[in-house]
């Protein structure tokens, strides 16, 4: 019965019982946070790192390291050295890391793109000491042996090399990008099922690989989620023995130039037709970053942000006739260079109809006729989607430790978002004109017999 | 397969060593494989997983040699004839190149026997 009595005595019995939370001093996510936006940054013993305290039980910690598929000596190397993270090390075997990451609840994971070579851990927030040292460990310590690169690593490269041949997409991605390139950035990813990297790559060249990539100018440690001095302390104890450089293997790429042209490769599958053109490098680039290119390539879009709606974006309108071809617009940004290219995938006879609709949509907003309310919508997207991607961890991480690498310059989001939104109409309508000077590059997977050429839709290459 | 052996035990102790020395080779000779041009690694059985894939770990210059010296003797004992003595496996040529390897995957298989039968103690 809830006499006032009965209802105060309950009361009191409550607050006589402690906090749980305050009183472990665990902060819950609904709590002011401690830390800022804004990485800190320092160094120790040549390594370069940056941490910001998120108020979240969880933190993300990786190593990047400047050696994507651009910086390696031959095919397959930033690969097989992408493969070879968290096998064994002259302190623990394979299996014991897995093991013990398991019973943390730790996720280990390791990728790499064109630019940077990336070695990822996710743990809870008290696990941070193991983690550290486990990845020190791992760039340092990791044995590389024959057995390990005949049984495992090749194995897994190969499945890869089946996967990218399975997927139209990628093969139209690295296309655009060897098209547009040629070499360094222009070199894919993944080796594709031809190419024979076993001729290139040994136990003992990996290594040297890895003594070059994972040199200590060459890397950078950032988290996510973690108490800076916490850290920072953690960082010179773990990554003391770093290595200063590879004897054998300099890494290094010649400035990328673009060319452009056209390939086409048949396939089975599916269809997909990228469109590309010279975009804006990443903003930690400094010089080379040019916002008006950002927010032509959400102007153009062809995604939706909203549901049940084309959207507002110019590609969409344009392709709103063809519901078989799906059309979107990124900026592929990278350290000297970027790539702004327009993927049409679907349906065969729809993107032929469609690609024709996207030069000329293209066309038409290179001479001006364009609407200023279009435009300043599309400066709000691709400064949101700038300012997102820097605030989810994955990107932002290796955003971050790619610019502490090349200038000692952490990816503040906050000065991107400024630079983003002072982009004038003009800068965009000048921007979308010098695409349409250059040379343009287009690739074509699929059924060629019905995807058309690049002179057909009206394009210069 | 690596079987229990008091050669450890005896090789810390270098007093017992050069007490034991000439009697082991004694019996390495004696053993009768030396002329067949054969090592003592060659003379391990083969059918189990860890020596099959021991063997897929050998260098390729190391495979082929193992090779050919088990057809020689295969050869010689089909022919019940001894090498002639300059093609003798010598003491020093009679080196254990596969036993590192072994030793290693069973360290392997020990570990992962050991972790799958562990038991976590959670911190408090």
């Amino acid at each position: 019965m809830a006499t006032p009595a009965s209802v105060g005595s309950r009361a009191l019995r409550a607050s006589k019982q402690p906090l749980k939370n305050f009183v472990q001093g665990r902060r819950g996510l609904a709590a002011a946070a401690s830390g800022s936006f804004e990485y800190q940054t320092g160094e120790a013993a040549g390594v370069k790192y940056a941490s910001r305290d998120l108020p979240t039980a969880t933190t993300t910690l990786a190593v990047v390291a400047k050696a994507g598929s651009r910086y390696q000596p031959g095919p397959g190397f930033s690969d097989a050295l992408e493969k070879f993270a968290f096998k064994s090390t002259f302190k623990r075997s394979t299996l014991r890391i897995t093991r013990e990451a398991e019973l943390l609840g730790g996720e280990l994971s390791a990728y790499h793109n064109r630019e940077n070579l990336v070695l990822r851990a996710k743990f809870l927030k008290e696990d941070l000491p193991y983690f550290t040292e486990l990845l020190g460990e791992v760039i340092t310590k990791t044995r590389y042996t024959t057995h390990e690169l005949n049984e495992e690593v090749f194995h897994v490269m190969k499945l890869d090399q089946k996967g990218l041949l399975a997927s139209p997409l990628s093969l139209a991605i690295n296309s655009v990008h060897s098209t547009a390139f040629h070499r360094g950035l222009g070199v894919p990813t993944n080796a594709t099922s031809s190419t024979p990297f076993t001729k290139y790559l040994d136990a003992q060249s990996v290594a040297d690989y890895s003594d070059a990539a994972y040199a200590r100018n060459n890397i950078a440690v950032v988290a996510n989620g973690a108490d800076h001095s916490e850290f920072a302390k953690w960082v010179a104890d773990f990554f003391q023995d770093v290595k200063t450089g590879s004897t054998e293997y300099k890494l290094s790429s010649e400035p990328t130039k673009y060319y452009g042209g056209e390939e086409r490769i048949a396939h089975a599958s599916s269809d997909v037709m990228i469109i590309a053109f010279p975009g804006s490098s990443s903003f930690t680039s400094g010089q080379s970053f040019k916002p008006e290119l950002t927010v032509l390539a959400a102007l153009l879009g062809g995604q939706s942000s909203i549901k049940w709606s084309p959207g507002f974006s110019s590609l969409s309108r344009a392709a709103a006739d063809f519901p078989q071809a799906h059309v979107s617009t990124q900026n592929a940004a990278y350290t000297d260079a970027g790539l702004l290219y327009v993927t049409i995938t679907g349906k065969a006879s729809d993107i032929a109809k469609a690609s024709k609709a996207v030069v000329d949509t293209l066309k038409s907003i290179a001479s001006g006729n364009v609407s200023d309310e279009d435009i300043t919508k599309a400066t709000a997207l691709a400064k949101f989607r700038a300012l997102e991607a820097g605030q989810q961890t994955e990107a932002g991480l290796e955003a971050t430790g790619m610019g502490l690498i090349s200038n000692s310059k952490a990816y503040q989001i906050d000065e991107l978002g400024q630079r983003i939104g002072k982009v004038t109409a003009d800068q965009v309508k000048n921007a979308a004109k010098s695409l349409l000077e250059h040379r343009a590059t287009v690739s074509s997977v699929g059924d060629l017999f019905v995807l058309p050429w690049a002179e057909e839709i009206g394009l210069k290459v | 397969m690596s079987g229990p052996s008091l050669a450890p035990y005896i090789l810390r102790r270098p007093w017992l060593k050069t007490w034991m020395m000439p009697f082991a080779n004694w019996y390495a000779n004696a053993a009768g494989y030396r002329r067949l041009g054969l090592r003592y690694d060659d003379l391990i059985p083969e059918e189990n997983d860890t020596m099959q894939l021991a063997l897929k770990r050998l260098p390729p210059k190391e495979a082929y040699d193992r090779v050919f010296r088990l057809r020689r003797a295969f050869q010689c004992s089909l022919a019940h004839q001894l090498l002639p003595p300059a093609e003798w496996t010598k003491p020093e040529e009679d080196q254990p190149y596969l036993s590192q390897i072994i030793k290693e995957i069973e360290i392997e298989e020990k570990e992962r026997a050991d972790l799958e039968s562990i038991t976590v103690q959670r911190r408090t």
